[in-house]
This record gives C-alpha cells, structure tokens and sequence, in this order.
C-alpha cells in the first residue's frame, strides 16, 4: 500500500543558514583572532565596525577641515599673517575660496599663496586706515583731559 | 593732550603708498600680463572651480567625480562656468568672487556615470532590541577635464 501523505515530523528546517553566515562573516574576514572565523564573535564585531564607519563618516567632515585650517595657519605664517587675519580679509576682499582649496595651493602653488597673503595684508591695513578715520576729534566732546578743581 | 595708552592704536602705523602711483603700477602691470597671456607665455593653467557645490583644483587632463547625478549623457561636453581663480607659473588670475565668463574657458567632458560602492549604514541601540542596517549607493558622476584657456581682455 502506498502511503499517500508524507509524514510530516519536521513543519519546516533552515535551509540556507550558511549563507546567512556568510553574509556576515564575509565583512569580518580581515579582522585580526578568532573573530574572523567564528560566527558568534564575529557578529558583535562586524555590528561595531558599521557602527563606527557611520560615525566616522559624519567626524571625516570636522577632521578634514580642521586639518586644512592647520595648514593654511602654517603657510600663512611663513608670509607673516595669522590665520585669523589671513581668513578674514580674503573674506572682506570677496574672495571666496573654501579651505580645502587654499590648503592645496598652500601646498602645490606657492607663489599663488604668497599673493593671496599679500592681498589679505594690503586688505588689513587698509582696514586699520579706515578704522582710525581722520584723525580728528570728534565732535561735541569737551577736551580728555578731565581738571580736578 | 597728554599720551596714553589708548592715543595710539595697538596695531604699527602703516603707510599706503600714493595712489596715483599705485595705479600706473597697476595698469603697468595688467598690460604686461595681457601681452603675457596674448603671446601666449605660459606653460599649464590650473583654475579653481565651483561646481557640484563643491570648488576643485583642477588643470587639464585631469579626472574629477561628483557624488550625484548630472544631466547630461557620457560623452557630453561641458564648460564650466564659475571659476574662482586661473594661474599658470608667472602670474595668477584671482576673481572676486568670479571671473569673467570671456576671460576663461573650462571644458570637461562626462566619462561615466556609476554608483558608488555600497556603503553600509548602522544604527543600534544597546539593550533595546534596535538596529538597522542600509546599503546606501550613491550616483557618481566622473568628468574629465579637457582645456582650460585664457583669453587676453584685462583692463
């Protein structure tokens, strides 16, 4: 007699769990120890270098940048500016160059640097001129000197 | 009245040079730099671009990839328009904050259109049972930079 119904002992199994263990342990196979074979260390490993990939991602933008500003504070004090003064009146002279691309000039054309500080500087002093205006005093002020009767 | 320390500024005192002769030296120096750029006395031009929101060093020859999507096919040429900045080895032209549109020409080409490879974003909370994990591509967009060119309309 031919039995018409399987049975059925097992409602259903896991067929693919090596490849469900593959997908995580192939992002764990260049790390260092047991944690790029063994699955169970693995998983907490690979979890924590996603995690500090995506926070490196939004810290990248804040390094970078700090890092430019470094080196345009040292190319600029080889021409005699602080990096204030330098950022400033290239910015009061309507030059809108971002850091990334005064870091690189700073580096690769030295002399279009030099130029650029040289701006910034004529800039500062005209700006001092302007801030000391005449020279005169202004009006409707009794003299400084304050009398002691 | 008596001297303080507040009679004179902190900063030294500076002395502009006479304006007069600040702008012949000025005019000397433009048409010298037109007859520069006319005779053609350069060697390679480098310029600073705004595209993309972005601004890039670029000279010619040169390879350049944006994070989006530009409209326009592989193959297409394109002129860039806002330059920053053009220089060569004996002068530097810089604009505030542009240069003119008829001094110089930036040309590039679209070399490929791809995505980028998947980068991986995680979000986890301990001891809630939370994480999510996203495989984000982004379009990228890689241009070659043909020509850049000068033309000698100083004044």
């Amino acid at each position: 007699m031919v039995l018409l119904s399987a049975p059925r002992w097992l409602r259903s199994r896991l067929t693919d769990r090596f490849w469900r263990v593959q997908d995580v342990l192939k992002y764990a196979r260049h790390f260092r120890g047991r944690k790029n074979r063994c699955y169970k260390l693995a998983v907490g490993s690979v979890r924590r270098a996603f995690l500090k990939s995506t926070r490196a991602r939004r810290e990248k933008k804040r390094f970078l940048r700090a890092l430019w500003i470094t080196r345009i504070e040292a190319a600029s004090l080889e021409h005699g500016l602080k990096y204030p003064a330098f950022i400033s009146n290239l910015a009061k002279s309507q030059v809108e160059l971002n850091r990334k691309v005064l870091a690189d000039l700073a580096i690769y054309e030295p002399k279009t640097f030099k130029s650029l500080a040289a701006l910034a500087q004529r800039r500062r002093q005209e700006g001092f001129l302007a801030a000391l205006g005449d020279g005169k005093e202004p009006e409707g002020i009794f003299s400084r000197i304050v009398h002691q009767y | 009245v008596a001297r303080t320390s507040l009679t004179s500024p902190p900063w030294p005192e500076v002395k502009l040079p006479d304006p007069v002769e600040e702008a012949k030296y000025h005019a000397e120096v433009v048409q010298k730099v037109n007859k520069m750029i006319a005779a053609g006395q350069y060697g390679r031009l480098f310029a600073v671009v705004h595209f993309a929101s972005k601004q890039w060093k670029i000279t010619s020859e040169d390879l350049i990839m944006m994070d989006n999507v530009l409209e326009a096919e592989c193959g297409d040429r394109i002129r860039m328009e806002k330059v920053l900045l053009v220089g060569a080895d004996d002068f530097t032209l810089i604009g505030r904050p542009l240069l003119g549109k008829d001094l110089v020409r930036v040309e590039a080409t679209v070399i490929e259109k791809t995505e980028s490879w998947p980068k991986i974003n995680m979000r986890f909370w301990k001891r809630h049972n939370y994480q999510r994990k996203i495989i984000i591509r982004n379009p990228q967009t890689v241009l070659r930079i043909n020509t850049i060119e000068i033309f000698p309309c100083l004044s």
